[in-house]
C-alpha cells in the first residue's frame, strides 16, 4: 500500500523520463533521416553527434524511470524567496502563463506598448497585487520607457501596432 | 613586463568616462541583483543581453563584469542580515555572519565581508593577470584533439561533480546538447531538428535559451512557491570594524583567497568547496574557536574572501580557453558569441584591447564596489521592500522584451515559453540548470572539434588520442567518472571511523577527500559545520 | 467586551499596545492584538518575527489581561485585517498608533490609520509615540 502510494506520487517525474526518451527518439530519428554522401573531408558527418546525444538521452530516460520507480526523487530547487513547504501554486502560475500567451498573441497586432503593459499588469495581478491603478501606471511607464529606450538607445524598432503614428 | 604594459593599456581603455559609467552601472545593478531575492548575476546578465545589439563589446563586458562581481558583494549582505543565502557560495557566510548580526555586530560582519571581498577580488584579479597569459601560451599549442578532450572534461566535471544527482545532471546535459543541435549543420548545411520550420534553420538563439532557462523558468518557479511569511532585516548602521576585528580578519582574507582562486579556475571547482574549506581552516586556526557557531568574525572573513577569489578564478578558463565553469560565466560566453567573437586562446591575440580592458575593469569595479557597499549597506537593505508582484512581473516583462528584440518574431516568444516551462520542470524535478546551458554553448564546439580531429586522422578514432594532453585529459575524465563510484564502494566495505580526533589526519588528505566528494567528510569537531553545510549545499547557484 | 490593538514593532506600535493594555484592564475586557502583513514583500519589518512574538507574549502574560494574538498574512492591507478582526470580535474600541507624516507623504503613501479611523464601526483611539 505504502509502496503503491509512493509510486503514484513519483508519477509526475516519470513524465520527465518520458520527455527525455521522446527527445532522444526524435533526435535519433531526425538524424537517421539525413542523407549525406560520405565525404573524405568530413568522416564524422552530421549524424554522429545526434546519435551520441540521442543515445545519452535514452539511457538517462531509462535510468531515470528506474530510479523513480525505486523511489528516487529529484530534489526541488530551493532559493531565497522559495518556500517548498507548500505544493506548486497553480493559481499563480496559470494566470502568469496566460498573461504571457496573451502577449504572444497580441504583440504583432497591437504593438509592444499595449501588449507589454498588459503583460506587466496581468503578471502583477497574477502574483497578487491588487492596486490596479498603481500597477497600470507602472506598466504603461515601463512599456513606453522600453519602447523609446530601445528605439533611441539600441536602435531597435519595437512594433508600434495600433499606436502607429501616435508614438 | 609585456603583460604589465598590456594591463596599463587596458586601464586606459577602461578608464574612459563612458566605460567608467558602464562599470558603475554594472556594479550598481550587480549589487542590486545580489541583494534582491530571486535574481542573481546570471539572470541579470541574461536579461541584459539585448544591449549587445548596440553597445560595443568592451563596454558591454565591462558592465557584465561589474554585475558578476557586484552580485558577490550583494549576496553577502542578505545572507548576513537575513540568513537567506541565495547561492550555495554564501551559505557558509550566513552561518557566522547572521549570528554576528543577531549579536549586534552586523556592522562588523558587513565590513569584513566587503573589505575581504575587495582584498580577495583584487588579489584574485592579479592572479588572473599573472596566470591567464601562461594558460593562453599553453593553450595555443593545443590541437583539436586536446581541445575536444578538455571540453569533454569540463562538461562531464560540471555534470558529474556538482548537484545532488549525477543522473539528473546527465539528463540536463543531454537536453542542452540536443538544443544545441537545432539548425543547419555548419559543415554540410544539413538541417537538423528543424521540422520544416524556417525560423529554426539558424538554430535557437542563445539569448532566447538563456533568458528562458534563467529568467522565465526561475520566475515561474518562484511564483509557484512564493514565501508568504515575510522576514525582517536586522537593523544596521554604517559598516565599520575595530582594531581587533582587523587583526582577526586579515589572515582569513588571505587564506580564503588562496583557497578560492584555484577552485574557481578548475572546471566544476565552483565556490562551494573553497568557502567550506576556508571555514574549516579558520575554525581550526582561530584563537577563539569557542566563538564559532556564535558569530566568529573569521568565519565571515575567510569564506567571503574565498567566494570572491573563486569568481576571479572562474574568469581564467573563460578568457583563456573559452570554458565557462559557472552559470554567469556561461551567459557571458553567450554574449561573446552574440558579438561573433570566438572565446579561447586566440582571443588574447585577436581582441587584446577588449580582454585587457575587461581585466582592468575588474580592478576598477572592485574598488567601486567597496566604495558603494561600505557606506550604503543600509540603503541596499531597503531594496528588499520592493513588492514581489512588481519584481517578478518585471523579470517576465524584461525577459519577453529581450527575447523578442532578438529577431522581432513572436515565434521566439513561443520558444521562450516552451523553454521556460522546461526550466520550471527542471527546477521542480531537481535537474541542475548549469549542465544544460553548458551543453547548449559547448555542444556545437565539441562537435566541431570532434570532426576536425577525425578529419586530420581520416576517420581513424586513434586520432582522438594523438596528443599527449588529450590522453592525459581523458584519464582525468575517467577519474572524474569513476572516483565517486570507487569511493562509495570503498565506504560500503569500510564503515566511517568514529571519533577520530581532529588533526589526526593530515590536512592535505582531508582537503583532498573533501574536495572530491563535494565536502562530505564529517569527523570530530567538523561534524556540525559539515552537517549544516550538507543540508544547505544543494542550493544551486542563484541564476 | 473586547479591546483591539493594531500592533507594529515601532515606538507608535508600542505606545498603542501600552494604552490598549491599560484600556482593557480598566474595562476588564479581552485584548486582541493584530499584527498583519500583506505578505507580498520579501522583508516586512512591521511583521513581528518568532523571537519578537515570544517577547510580546511574555510581556502580555505579565499583564493581568486575557489576550489573543493574531498574525494574519493574507494579501490584504493591515487596515482591512484590523477592521475584519474588530468586526469578528465585536470590539468596542480599536487602539492604533499614529505617526507624524507630511501632507505630501500621506498623499503618496495612503494611510492605514486613516482607513481605520474612517471605516471602523466602533470607537477608535489614536495615540502618538512617547517622546
Amino acid at each position: 500500500m505504502n509502496k503503491l502510494a509512493s509510486r503514484l506520487k513519483g508519477r509526475a517525474e516519470l513524465g520527465l523520463a518520458a520527455l527525455l526518451g521522446a527527445v532522444g527518439v526524435i533526435v535519433i530519428l531526425d538524424a537517421a533521416s539525413l542523407t549525406v554522401p560520405y565525404s573524405q573531408a568530413d568522416p564524422v558527418g552530421p549524424k554522429t553527434m545526434p546519435f551520441i546525444i540521442g543515445g545519452l538521452l535514452l539511457v538517462c530516460a531509462v535510468l531515470l524511470a528506474i530510479n523513480v520507480l525505486r523511489g528516487g526523487q529529484g530534489e526541488a530547487e530551493g532559493g531565497e524567496d522559495v518556500d517548498l513547504s507548500h505544493p506548486s501554486d497553480w493559481r499563480t502560475v496559470l494566470p502568469l502563463v496566460g498573461a504571457f500567451v496573451l502577449n504572444i498573441l497580441l504583440i504583432d497586432t497591437v504593438g509592444w506598448v499595449i501588449s507589454g503593459a498588459l503583460l506587466f499588469w496581468g503578471s502583477a495581478w497574477a502574483l497578487g497585487s491588487r492596486r490596479y491603478v498603481r500597477d497600470a501606471i507602472i506598466a504603461v511607464v515601463l512599456s513606453l520607457g522600453t519602447f523609446y529606450g530601445f528605439y533611441l538607445g539600441l536602435g531597435i524598432n519595437l512594433p508600434a501596432g495600433l499606436l502607429q503614428g501616435v508614438l | 613586463m609585456e603583460t604589465f604594459d598590456l594591463l596599463m593599456q587596458g586601464f586606459s581603455t577602461a578608464a574612459t568616462p563612458m566605460n567608467l559609467l558602464y562599470a558603475f552601472i554594472g556594479v550598481l545593478l550587480g549589487t542590486a541583483v545580489g541583494v534582491l531575492p530571486g535574481i542573481g548575476p546570471a539572470m541579470a546578465v541574461a536579461l541584459l543581453l539585448p544591449v549587445t545589439y548596440a553597445l560595443e563589446p568592451t563596454s558591454a563586458f565591462i558592465m557584465f563584469a561589474g554585475i558578476y562581481y557586484g552580485g558577490m558583494f550583494g549576496g553577502s549582505t542578505t545572507s548576513i542580515l537575513l540568513n537567506t543565502p541565495g547561492e550555495s557560495a554564501t551559505v557558509i557566510t550566513a552561518i557566522e555572519g547572521h549570528k554576528m548580526a543577531k549579536a549586534g555586530r552586523a556592522a562588523q560582519a558587513l565590513a569584513t565581508a566587503a573589505i575581504g571581498s575587495f582584498v580577495a577580488g583584487t588579489i584574485g584579479t592579479a592572479l588572473l593577470v599573472a596566470f591567464t597569459p601562461m594558460v593562453v601560451d599553453f593553450a595555443v599549442s593545443l590541437g583539436s584533439p586536446s581541445y575536444l578532450a578538455i571540453m569533454v572534461l569540463a562538461l562531464l566535471a560540471v555534470t558529474a561533480v556538482l548537484g545532488a544527482s549525477k543522473l539528473r545532471g546527465f539528463a540536463s546535459l543531454g537536453l542542452g546538447l540536443a538544443i544545441g543541435l537545432v539548425g543547419a549543420d555548419k559543415i554540410t548545411g544539413q538541417q537538423r531538428l528543424v521540422f520544416g520550420q524556417p525560423l529554426l534553420v539558424d538554430g535557437l538563439d542563445i539569448v532566447v535559451v538563456a533568458v528562458a532557462i534563467f529568467a522565465v523558468g526561475e520566475a515561474l518557479w518562484i511564483a509557484a512557491h512564493l514565501r508568504r511569511k515575510p522576514l525582517s532585516t536586522i537593523p544596521v548602521g554604517r559598516p565599520w570594524m575595530g582594531k581587533q576585528d582587523w587583526k582577526r580578519s586579515w589572515k582569513p582574507w588571505l587564506r580564503g583567497t588562496a583557497y578560492g582562486y584555484p577552485f574557481g579556475a578548475l572546471p566544476a571547482g565552483g565556490a562551494e568547496v573553497p568557502t567550506f574549506l576556508s571555514y574549516v581552516t579558520e575554525k581550526k586556526l582561530s584563537k577563539h574557536p569557542e566563538e564559532f557557531g556564535h558569530g566568529a568574525i573569521e568565519g565571515v572573513a575567510g569564506p567571503e574572501a574565498a567566494n570572491n577569489a573563486s569568481a576571479a578564478g572562474t574568469l581564467t578558463p573563460m578568457l583563456a580557453l573559452g570554458l565557462p565553469t559557472n552559470a554567469t560565466a556561461a551567459v557571458m560566453l553567450a554574449a561573446f558569441t552574440q558579438y561573433g567573437i570566438q572565446p579561447g586562446p586566440l582571443l588574447f591575440d585577436s581582441e587584446p584591447e577588449l580582454v585587457w580592458a575587461l581585466i582592468a575593469s575588474l580592478f576598477i569595479g572592485n574598488t567601486l564596489l567597496l566604495l558603494i557597499n561600505l557606506p550604503l549597506a543600509p540603503v541596499w537593505a531597503k531594496l528588499l521592500q520592493i513588492p514581489r508582484p512588481y519584481l517578478y512581473a518585471g523579470i517576465l516583462f524584461f525577459a519577453t522584451l529581450g527575447a523578442y528584440a532578438v529577431n522581432l518574431q513572436a515565434f521566439d516568444l513561443v520558444l521562450l515559453l516552451v523553454l521556460g516551462a522546461l526550466g520550471f520542470a527542471m527546477r521542480r524535478f531537481g535537474l541542475p540548470v548549469l549542465p544544460l546551458i553548458l551543453g547548449v554553448i559547448l555542444g556545437p564546439r565539441v562537435e566541431e572539434e570532434l570532426r576536425q580531429s577525425l578529419q586530420l586522422s581520416a576517420g581513424d578514432p586513434a586520432g582522438l588520442f594523438s596528443e599527449p594532453i588529450a590522453v592525459g585529459t581523458y584519464i582525468l575524465v575517467a577519474l572524474v567518472l569513476l572516483l565517486p563510484l570507487a569511493i562509495s564502494a570503498f565506504k560500503r566495505f569500510r564503515p566511517q571511523p568514529q571519533g577520530v580526533p581532529a588533526g589526526a589526519e593530515s590536512r592535505d588528505e582531508v582537503s583532498a577527500a573533501e574536495a572530491r566528494q563535494g565536502a562530505t567528510v564529517a569527523s570530530g569537531p567538523r561534524e556540525t559545520i559539515a552537517g549544516e553545510y550538507q543540508q544547505q549545499h544543494d542550493h544551486k547557484e542563484k541564476p | 467586551m473586547t479591546v483591539l490593538v493594531g500592533y507594529i514593532p515601532t515606538p507608535e506600535g508600542a505606545a498603542a499596545l501600552d494604552r490598549a493594555i491599560a484600556e482593557a484592564r480598566s474595562r476588564s475586557a479581552k485584548l486582541v492584538v493584530v499584527n498583519a502583513s500583506r505578505g507580498d514583500v520579501f522583508v516586512d519589518d512591521r511583521f513581528v518575527q518568532s523571537d519578537g512574538v515570544e517577547a510580546l507574549r511574555k510581556r502580555l502574560d505579565g499583564e493581568d489581561v486575557a489576550y489573543e494574538l493574531f498574525q494574519p498574512i493574507g494579501g490584504h492591507d493591515s487596515a482591512d485585517e484590523v477592521l475584519d478582526a474588530a468586526e469578528q470580535h465585536g470590539a468596542e474600541l480599536i487602539v492604533i498608533g499614529l505617526r507624524r507624516r507630511t501632507p505630501v507623504g500621506k498623499l503618496i503613501m495612503g494611510s492605514t490609520a486613516q482607513r481605520i479611523l474612517l471605516q471602523a464601526e466602533c470607537a477608535v483611539l489614536a495615540v502618538k509615540a512617547a517622546k
